[in-house]
């Protein structure tokens, strides 16, 4: 009576019940995995595990079984770290894109007078939790860049790219390397925007960030400081290195026309360059060096880089 | 002293039985890995939620924590906590006997932590005439910050708690890491009484 009740609920149970002997080979199974594998229960009564389900990493659940009956206690194996053992279908087959079911499994030891006699396998389904927790993952991931991206012209935001600083000012401190900033701002772009509209003024900003990111080595970090103003952080450069990389940026803004309803938008920029120096205390000084630099290029005729230095002695 | 302190007796015995505990799991633990497995005297001691973290940060500061819940007969149950530091863990697939392409460093500490944990209690569940079951080991963050900053966003809703901490050491592996097993105040008073009808029957 009350085998015929266990048999029943085991049946009925939305987990998949696998017992095995010592030699793994399949005593018993439940209604979950019979529809679940798409066997026949002729076909898996008293064959192996590993005949019965192929797909099965066998030197591993092998060792793994073996702790079982050694060491006689429970072991698991969970969807996160296998996402699964068996190839089964599961319960999400129309609404998750998931072709096997994600399963958390538990192996137990099935004791007989002290001795382990038996394996039980408890397989869960839990597709469910596997494909919401990627969804949210995913979430996760695109908040987590649209967080430090500038919507308009997908450079570094503000906050993003200041925190960058902080981290290569420290990194270069420490390890005594080289460390750049190049700042520069859209000449007259005020005026831009007032004969272009608003439209063309953020056309120019698109374009121009496109224009700087084409010229910059990976590693060196592009973000949008301002309005109009553009920030590049350029890791292990000298004052040099970053002057040259400062003119590329000046000519190919210069050169390049945007075409906007109809008509050319041409824009030019100030660049200010600094590097850090045994004065700068901290990533902010590097910023008004820069800055300061920037200025003088502004006040010098615009469309022109000057360095911080330079600047500095003037 | 709170209703839930254990009295002397009731802590020489609990401590017996946890070192009983340890013997045979060291001994066990050695047969399946094949090396042998040092336990480190025990410290069983109450603490407060909110004194957890100092108990169990010391001097740790990259760790990867693997918690797994355990529960038995006559109201027994609670959460053991798996600490490991990083440089201890390079060999453990090996110590495991798994190929190191077999399976992530995630999976080999979340193997390990069962594989300890259980052998553990189920020694210490037959000492008091009892059984235990296990939740899935899991791993609560991988090497990286304290472990205060993987729990510090809770807020706990519980007060007090058993605390017992095991050391275990491999030295053939250099491998170290520590068990804390948490008990919660409701079950400090089940295992109490277990601990009294010992206490009786001796």
């Amino acid at each position: 009576m009350l085998d015929e009740l266990c048999i029943n609920i085991s049946n009925r149970l939305n987990t998949g019940i696998l017992i095995l002997d010592n030699n793994y080979n399949i005593i018993m199974w439940n209604r979950f995995l019979q529809v679940h594998a798409n066997k026949e229960d002729n076909h898996v009564e008293g064959k192996s595990v590993f005949t019965v389900f192929p797909e099965l990493p066998r030197r591993w659940l092998e060792r793994k079984l073996s702790s079982v009956v050694q060491l006689k206690t429970q072991s698991f194996c969970g969807w996160e770290q296998r996402h699964h053992l068996f190839e089964l279908s599961h319960s999400r087959p129309i609404t998750t894109d998931s072709h096997f079911m994600a399963q958390n499994c538990t192996f137990l030891p099935v004791e007989v007078e002290g001795d382990v006699e038996r394996i039980c396998i408890l397989i869960e389904d839990v597709t469910d939790v596997c494909h919401y927790q990627t969804q949210l993952n995913k979430a996760l991931e695109e908040l987590a860049i649209s967080n430090r991206i500038d919507g308009l012209t997908q450079a570094f935001n503000r906050k993003h790219w200041e925190e960058c600083l902080a981290k290569e000012f420290s990194r270069a401190r420490r390890y005594q390397h080289d460390l750049a900033l190049v700042m520069l701002d859209l000449d007259h772009f005020k005026l831009l925007n007032d004969t272009f509209g608003h439209q063309g003024g953020d056309m120019v900003l698109i374009e121009t960030a496109k224009t700087i990111d084409k010229l910059l080595r990976m590693g060196d970090l592009f973000g949008r400081y301002g309005g109009e103003e553009f920030a590049v952080i350029l890791p292990n450069t000298d004052l040099e290195g970053a002057e040259e990389v400062a003119e590329r940026i000046r000519q190919a803004i210069a050169k390049s026309a945007i075409n906007h309803q109809d008509r050319r938008i041409s824009v030019t920029a100030s660049i200010g360059v600094a590097v850090i120096d045994s004065d700068d205390s901290r990533y902010e000084d590097l910023i008004s060096n820069a800055d300061t630099a920037l200025y003088q290029a502004k006040a010098t005729g615009r469309n022109r880089v000057c360095l911080a230095k330079e600047a500095v002695e003037i | 002293m709170s209703s839930f302190d254990l009295t002397e007796d009731q802590q020489d015995c609990l401590q017996e039985l946890i070192n009983v505990a340890m013997g045979q799991a060291s001994d066990q633990l050695a047969r399946y890995l094949d090396t042998f497995v040092y336990l480190k005297v025990p410290s069983i001691e109450q603490v407060k939620s909110e004194h957890l973290f100092e108990t169990l940060n010391q001097d740790l500061k990259a760790t990867a924590v693997v918690s797994q819940g355990f529960f038995g007969y006559e109201g027994i149950r609670g959460e053991a906590l798996l600490m490991y530091q990083p440089q201890d863990s390079h060999r453990l697939a090996d110590l495991l006997g798994y190929e190191a392409d077999e399976l992530t460093f995630d999976e080999q500490i979340i193997d390990l932590s069962s594989i300890l944990t259980t052998t553990f209690l189920n020694v210490f569940a037959s000492q008091i005439d009892n059984q235990m079951s296990y939740s899935a080991p899991r791993l609560l963050s991988a090497n990286q910050g304290t472990i205060s900053e993987h729990l510090n966003q809770q807020s706990f809703n519980w007060d007090l708690a058993l605390k017992v901490r095991i050391s275990y050491q491999v030295t053939d592996y250099s491998f170290n890491c520590d068990m804390v097993l948490l008990i919660p105040e409701e079950a400090i008073n089940n295992i109490k009484a277990v601990i009294d009808r010992i206490l009786e029957d001796f």
